[in-house]
């Protein structure tokens, strides 16, 4: 969600992909917030809003709609994937397809990245529109080791921070975390303030994450239930066209503190609809 | 290497629960069950002492290669066979035919052996006691009825007897069944549940990977075996059997503990039995404390949340905050007789981290970290100072201990990313992605990326392996028949 660091609209159209380093120079304050909207009437996508369509309010303030965008904005699609012991053999080649058909159901000015990760977190591939690098880490990862989901997914975050692409993780694990050293609470904080939408895939039979749900529920995503590995390629697919299906909304907040928790509602003016965004974000330090 | 000792797979020990239903047994106090022992049990009584000569300490031989081959009924049954063995070695003017045994806390269990049985018992009692020439053995003609296994075996009592230690079999028959379970010689670990016997004691084991329980079955229950042999223990110089004041027996627990650590081979009943035994060792209330603090971790909790326990068996592992007031409890005590134990003090000050209370955690680590010299034990107290003096809201000396972490281990993941989120947290974006550069450039591969702390839960036991060694020397350099 990040305010003060986030340029808007056909700005961020023109951030390409660099080193993460080469965008630590973010210094320009523009107080923008951004929301990725879903609309759906009947579980159906709604399309053709505009920006006078909606309605926002920041703790209960009305704001003024700034900008909004529908599938124009490039993707910035960052696999989190599951590569721990548990997740060796069959499941892992199933994982490894349902990632490639992400990056085929790619566009040519999207980008994609790779995070990999079992007790190690690896970015396996840096965020690029070099999708054949992806691919090809996606197809070197192998199976070992436990699980740290909360730390995969924070450096996930920061990969999608370090450009001002609209950021989708996907994130799949077959089990809880066992080993982050980061909490979930900090986490969970750090997404708070991030504008990534992060979406979720967990298998239906065994143990998972509370995490994962929570960080879906707090950027505006889903965690999807399936029943085996064999499933993901379609529901990363399902994923993929979901969030091309969002309205991306910005506004910049006016008569609302500066720190502290912002709950968002936003609303479609005159229409009975369905409307996922995140519930809010936080500012300021904590 | 260090992913060898990584939590990925571990095995969780249960004990049958003494709620098992009282259907599966006679009712009232006394024994559940009259049995007669039969002459094939001999057979396998004299094959294990015989093994517990032949065997050589740390080997994966043919003697723990037979013993471990045998399933959980013969060895429920050897179990009883070998305790009432020891009572006879110690006592050859016996010529009682039963004998009540219990074992474990189970129900006592009364077993009857036949005229030609009992005179095999005593007459194999005669020669692992080593006392060919007593009377009573003279009486039973034991020259005439023992091999020359046997006859080399009691000789060898006899001459460590006279130096001092009456104990040959006993301590080489828990050391055989220590090697057959530390060196994966239990063909009886795959048994299904289903054949549990419930008349005599029964391990169930829970197989866990990655925070899941993957499988349950019967184990092989040597270490339950070497534990009741060493319950017969007569401390050197003395002439009753008092397991509490001997020093290999301690030394025994202390190392079996460890090494069960080491190897994610935990059995939290194992260092208990140690406790009643020792109540006072620090180093055994610093492993149980070390255990609870496992237990506690989100790896073992979600594999016993995923676990199907069996029926009549429980598992003694509360919830994560009731498993750290244990170890709190225990490293606490710890401290109060071993004042300068750092290793204590340090896994204090992360548990009551965890349990959320930061200022006692920082007081805990940084008296910790005047107190360790060990490399990986200082980046544990950095970390974990760390992560107090964060909760706190003190980040600039929370940056200074993850920063500190970060330079006794580069290449650990874990301080980059606890760099990133508390820059993050205070709103340095570019600060938060530098850290988050610095994780990338490391080695991609696991065996290149050092960071203690994927093996701190294995870290109190480090020297398990080095411990067991050095338990079986003396027995190794011994002269074989």
């Amino acid at each position: 969600m990040s305010r003060g660091a986030r340029l808007t609209g056909a700005l961020m159209l023109a951030a390409a992909a660099a080193p993460l380093a080469a965008q630590s120079q973010f210094s320009v304050r523009v107080e923008s917030v951004r929301v990725d909207v879903l609309v759906a009437d009947g579980g159906r996508p709604v399309l053709g809003l505009r920006a006078d369509d909606f309605e926002i309010l920041d703790n209960g303030v009305p704001q003024q709609t700034d900008l909004v965008s529908f599938d124009e904005v490039p993707l910035n699609v960052i696999l989190v994937l599951d590569i721990s012991n548990s997740v060796a053999g069959e499941r892992l080649e199933q994982l490894q397809d349902a990632g490639r058909a992400v990056l085929t159901g790619l566009r040519k000015e999207d980008q994609a990245a790779l995070v990999t990760f079992s007790h190690v977190v690896s970015l396996g591939a840096a965020l690029s529109k070099d999708l054949a690098a992806v691919r090809s880490a996606l197809g070197a990862a192998y199976g070992f080791g436990e699980t740290s989901l909360i730390d995969a997914t924070y450096t996930a975050m920061m990969v999608g921070e370090a450009d001002a692409g609209r950021a989708l993780l996907i994130a799949f694990s077959d089990g809880v975390d066992t080993q982050s050293w980061l909490r979930a609470d900090a986490v969970l904080d750090a997404a708070k303030r991030s504008d990534a939408v992060a979406y979720g895939a967990a298998i239906e039979a065994r143990e998972s994450s509370s995490f994962l749900r929570d960080l879906t529920s707090l950027t505006g995503g889903t965690t999807y239930k399936v029943e085996s590995t064999r499933d993901l390629r379609q529901t990363f697919l399902k994923i993929l066209e979901e969030f091309r299906h969002r309205y991306l909304v910005s506004y910049t907040p006016r008569g609302v503190s500066k720190d502290g928790w912002h709950r968002i509602d936003v609303r479609v003016k005159n229409r009975r609809v369905t409307v996922k965004a995140r519930p809010g974000y936080l500012a300021g330090t904590s | 290497m260090r992913r060898a000792g990584l939590l990925a797979v571990g095995l969780i020990v249960l004990a049958a629960s003494p709620t098992y239903p009282q259907s599966r047994m006679r009712s009232g106090q006394g024994p559940v069950k009259e049995i007669v022992v039969t002459a094939r049990r001999l057979v396998r009584l004299e094959q294990w002492i015989k093994a517990t000569e032949h065997h050589r300490p740390g080997e994966a031989d043919d003697p723990a290669t037979l013993i471990g081959s045998w399933p959980n009924d013969q060895l429920q049954e050897l179990w009883a066979d070998v305790s009432t063995l020891l009572l006879t070695m110690r006592d050859p003017r016996s010529n009682r035919s039963s004998f009540v045994v219990r074992l474990m806390g189970r129900r006592p269990v009364s077993q009857f052996y036949p005229p030609r049985e009992i005179r095999r018992l005593r007459e194999l009692g005669c020669a692992a006691g080593g006392n060919l020439d007593h009377p009573a053995c003279v009486e039973l003609r034991v020259g005439a009825s023992l091999d020359t296994d046997l006859v080399k075996l009691a000789a060898r009592v006899v001459a460590d007897r006279f130096r001092g230690d009456d104990n040959h079999v006993v301590r080489r028959g828990a050391l055989l069944h220590t090697d057959i379970a530390t060196l994966n010689l239990a063909k009886a670990a795959t048994s299904p549940v289903s054949q549990a016997q419930f008349m005599y004691p029964e391990r169930v084991r829970v197989e866990i990977a990655d925070g899941q329980g993957l499988d349950v079955g019967l184990m092989g229950i040597h270490w339950d075996i070497a534990e009741e042999i060493l319950d017969h223990v007569q401390p050197p110089g003395t002439s009753r059997v008092n397991p509490a004041g001997d020093p290999m027996v301690l030394q025994w627990y202390r190392t079996t503990s460890r090494w069960m650590q080491l190897h994610a081979d935990y059995d939290i009943r194992h260092l208990e039995r140690g406790r009643q035994l020792f109540p006072n060792d620090p180093d055994l209330l610093f492993l149980a404390g070390c255990q609870h603090e496992t237990d506690a971790s989100p790896g073992i909790q979600s594999s016993m949340r995923a676990a199907v326990i069996p029926p009549g068996f429980s598992i003694d592992i509360g919830s994560s905050h009731g498993e750290l007031r244990r170890a709190e409890g225990f490293f606490r005590d710890v401290i109060a007789r071993v004042p300068w134990h750092g290793e204590a003090r340090l896994r204090l000050g992360r548990v009551l981290g965890l349990l959320d209370r930061h200022a006692d955690a920082v007081e805990q680590l940084t008296t910790s970290i005047e107190q360790l010299t060990d490399r990986p034990l200082q980046y544990y107290a950095q970390l974990f100072l760390g992560a107090a003096q964060e909760a706190l809201r003190k980040y600039d000396e929370a940056r200074e201990a993850y920063e500190r972490a970060s330079g006794l281990y580069p290449d650990a993941q874990s301080p980059h990313l606890a760099l990133s989120q508390l820059a993050r947290r205070r709103g340095d974006r570019a600060a938060a992605l530098r850290a988050i550069e610095r994780l990338f450039a490391l080695p991609s591969d696991a065996f290149d990326r050092d960071d203690p702390i994927w093996t701190y839960h294995a870290a109190q036991a480090r020297t398990g392996d080095d411990d067991l060694e050095a338990l079986r020397k003396p027995f190794i350099t011994e002269e074989r028949p």
